[in-house]
């Protein structure tokens, strides 16, 4: 097969879409764009929210990377010091300590258990994006006392009767209000809601954060002791990085990435997406081939006699052959572009506009490696798909095929 | 020169055999203009069939230029179609997609001995030839069945084949038409020096060919020269003229 050959198969095929049916064109075209967007939107889906629930995770749970206290232990001991030694190491952006407590809070009416977290607000804004998720008043400062951030859920909406409330709330506490905290170790105190935020992470939200500072005074063991210490990466440090370095510098605690905290938390929804996203794979590829396939079918039925007299005057097989072939490339290759265009105009509008549930928010997950084994699988059941009708159809006897 | 032995093609439907060529024994010269004619069912396109390697005989030799067609593999035989042979069919049988000029190149594109160039200047010389080089950009559909038949010829001689076969090309076409086509292949005969060998049921054709060969029940009638039809062939039947 050689160039010339190639050349008047292409030559061939090219006409044949352009000047044959239009609408047959394009309908299929639309089909193989439909089937590519469907291959890839789901599998994106379930990525973003992968994604998005594993950032909020990052961002207000257990940053890169988690240490907490060892088998056994209650606390994470000695804070100070080992807050230093872990702030002292290469590659570590800043480490926060976590000390929390649950209590019941109670404004004017309404009564509410909810988890109060001590944080170290100025070393937790190095870590968290929490102080940038302030919608009313102020973040903490570093050593404020008798001061409390809440989430938006637990300050409520005033306009909402509590019950039709979806998630019990204090009923429209605002910025200024006090709200009385009982810590359930006979500690009780009056705060003031210096802010209210909302991070779109449930845990999150349905928390109220005081200072390290304030904690000291409700549980002395906070001076001096920690729930956990999330660790932030400085860019271009892995977790993993982090992970050893810490435990070889005789970090005596427990220390994990967040890719071994997920793997244990998430892998079984995980594994549910993979197998939701192969059967989706599946079942694509299985429509763009089968309607390939027909629609190949049925122009080398209706080009038969055609068929017949081009190889009467001299057309080899082959030529034949990749004519269907080239047509089938040219579909696949305007399908999977029309795909693409689509993925993409619907990852820009779920950017803007992301699915939004109480516990994650999901854009579409694309990355550049997706969409070319996707376009790759696609073709290649396009190719085969093609080809098969095509190779029948060329070894047809030319009598036969005239007769047709 | 073209050399036929024996040649015979048995169809079989079911238990039933048609013989459609039933001992045919012909030579045809080179440059020679000839006319096969009979009945229909009488083997004319057959035998036309097995000339241009369309179809295989069930028995029997076919000699072209001296060389024995059955030792020709499939593609052996697809090249010696390209490269030795041209075709002109009943219904013009032009690809639909493609204009005047795709039509007429499409088998000197496929010629390795040619140039790009070389192609489209041969194309463009047989499409002024047959008077319709004004029309090269046109679509099959956008022309008259006479004018689409003259192309179908441009693109049977687009490559100066050995030999012509044409199977009953006026068959579609009114007399005007026909004579216009049938012109062309005298002066493609003439000019050129070329074999053409035409399946024709219309006694007028006649006047156009070298010789004729009649046709019954697959077996030759008759061949002579044109107007004096003789049995020259060793075993086959003079019947007279009707």
């Amino acid at each position: 097969m050689g160039q010339k050959e190639l050349k008047v198969a292409f030559l061939l095929a090219l006409r044949s879409l352009q000047r044959g049916s239009r609408s047959s064109v394009i309908l299929t075209v639309l089909i193989v764009g439909m089937c590519f967007t469907n291959m890839i939107f789901l599998p994106s889906l379930f990525n973003g929210i992968g994604q998005s629930i594993t950032k909020q995770v990052v961002d207000y749970e257990v940053g890169n990377v988690l240490v907490s206290p060892k088998t056994g232990d209650q606390y994470v001991t000695d804070l100070p010091a080992t807050l230093d030694l872990i702030n002292g190491m290469p590659g570590v952006e800043r480490a926060t300590p976590h000390f929390s407590k649950g209590a019941t809070l109670t404004y004017r009416q309404r009564v509410l258990g909810v988890t109060v977290r001590a944080i170290s607000p100025k070393d937790e804004e190095l870590v968290s994006p929490l102080y940038t998720k302030i919608i009313a008043g102020s973040y903490l400062g570093q050593d404020d006392t008798g001061e409390v951030i809440i989430g938006k859920p637990v300050a409520g909406d005033p306009s909402i009767r509590q019950e039709d409330e979806f998630q019990p709330s204090l009923g429209g506490v605002r910025v200024g209000d006090s709200i009385t905290i009982d810590y359930g170790n006979g500690y009780v105190k009056d705060y003031r809601v210096k802010g209210i935020y909302f991070t779109g992470w449930s845990q999150a939200d349905s928390a109220v954060y005081v200072t390290m500072t304030d904690m000291a005074l409700v549980d002395p063991k906070s001076a001096d002791n920690a729930d956990d210490i999330t660790v932030k990466a400085k860019p271009g440090y892995s977790e993993t990085f982090i992970k050893d370095e810490l435990e070889q510098y005789g970090v005596s605690q427990k220390v994990q990435t967040t890719s071994d905290l997920l793997s244990k938390s998430l892998g079984r929804a995980l594994q549910s997406f993979e197998i939701i996203n192969m059967v989706s794979l599946i079942v694509s590829i299985i429509i763009t081939t089968v309607v390939l396939f027909i629609v190949i079918t049925i122009k080398t039925i209706n080009s038969r006699r055609q068929i017949g007299i081009l190889k009467a005057i001299g057309v080899d097989k082959a030529v034949i052959m990749h004519n269907y072939g080239f047509q089938v490339i040219i579909l696949a290759i305007l399908g999977i572009i029309l795909g693409m265009a689509l993925t993409l105009l619907l990852a820009v509008y779920m950017s803007v506009n992301p699915i939004v549930t109480p516990e994650w928010s999901a854009t579409l997950y694309l990355t550049p490696m997706d969409l070319v084994t996707n376009s790759l699988i696609l073709f290649v059941a396009a190719l085969v798909a093609g080809y098969v009708p095509a190779y029948q159809v060329s070894r047809e006897d030319i009598q036969t095929a005239m007769r047709a | 020169m073209i050399v036929i032995e024996d040649l015979r093609k048995i169809y079989r439907m079911g238990s039933v055999e048609v013989k459609a060529l039933d001992g045919i024994t012909l030579t045809i010269e080179k440059g020679e203009f000839l006319g096969i004619t009979g009945a229909s069912g009488s083997g004319k396109t057959t035998l036309l069939h097995m000339l241009g390697l369309l179809d295989a005989p069930t028995s029997g030799k076919i000699v072209i230029d001296g060389m024995d067609i059955a030792l020709l593999n499939d593609y052996e035989r697809t090249m010696f179609r390209l490269y030795k042979l041209g075709y002109v069919f009943q219904d013009y049988a032009l690809v639909p997609d493609l204009t005047v000029m795709e039509n007429v190149s499409i088998p000197a594109m496929l010629r390795k001995d040619r140039a790009e160039e070389q192609t489209k200047r041969d194309s463009l010389e047989i499409l002024q030839k047959i008077g319709l080089c004004d029309r090269r950009d046109h679509l099959p559909r956008e022309l008259s069945g006479g004018q689409q038949q003259r192309v179908s010829i441009a693109r049977a001689m687009v490559n100066k084949p050995d030999i012509l076969f044409a199977d009953e090309p006026c068959a579609n076409l009114d007399s005007e038409n026909s004579r216009m086509v049938l012109d062309l292949f005298r002066e493609i005969n003439e000019e050129m020096h070329q074999t053409i060998v035409m399946v024709s049921h219309e006694d007028w054709h006649r006047e156009y060919f070298h010789r004729i060969v009649r046709l019954r029940d697959g077996k030759i009638v008759s061949d002579g020269k044109n107007g004096k039809a003789g049995a020259v062939n060793p075993g086959s039947v003079q019947i007279p003229e009707t």
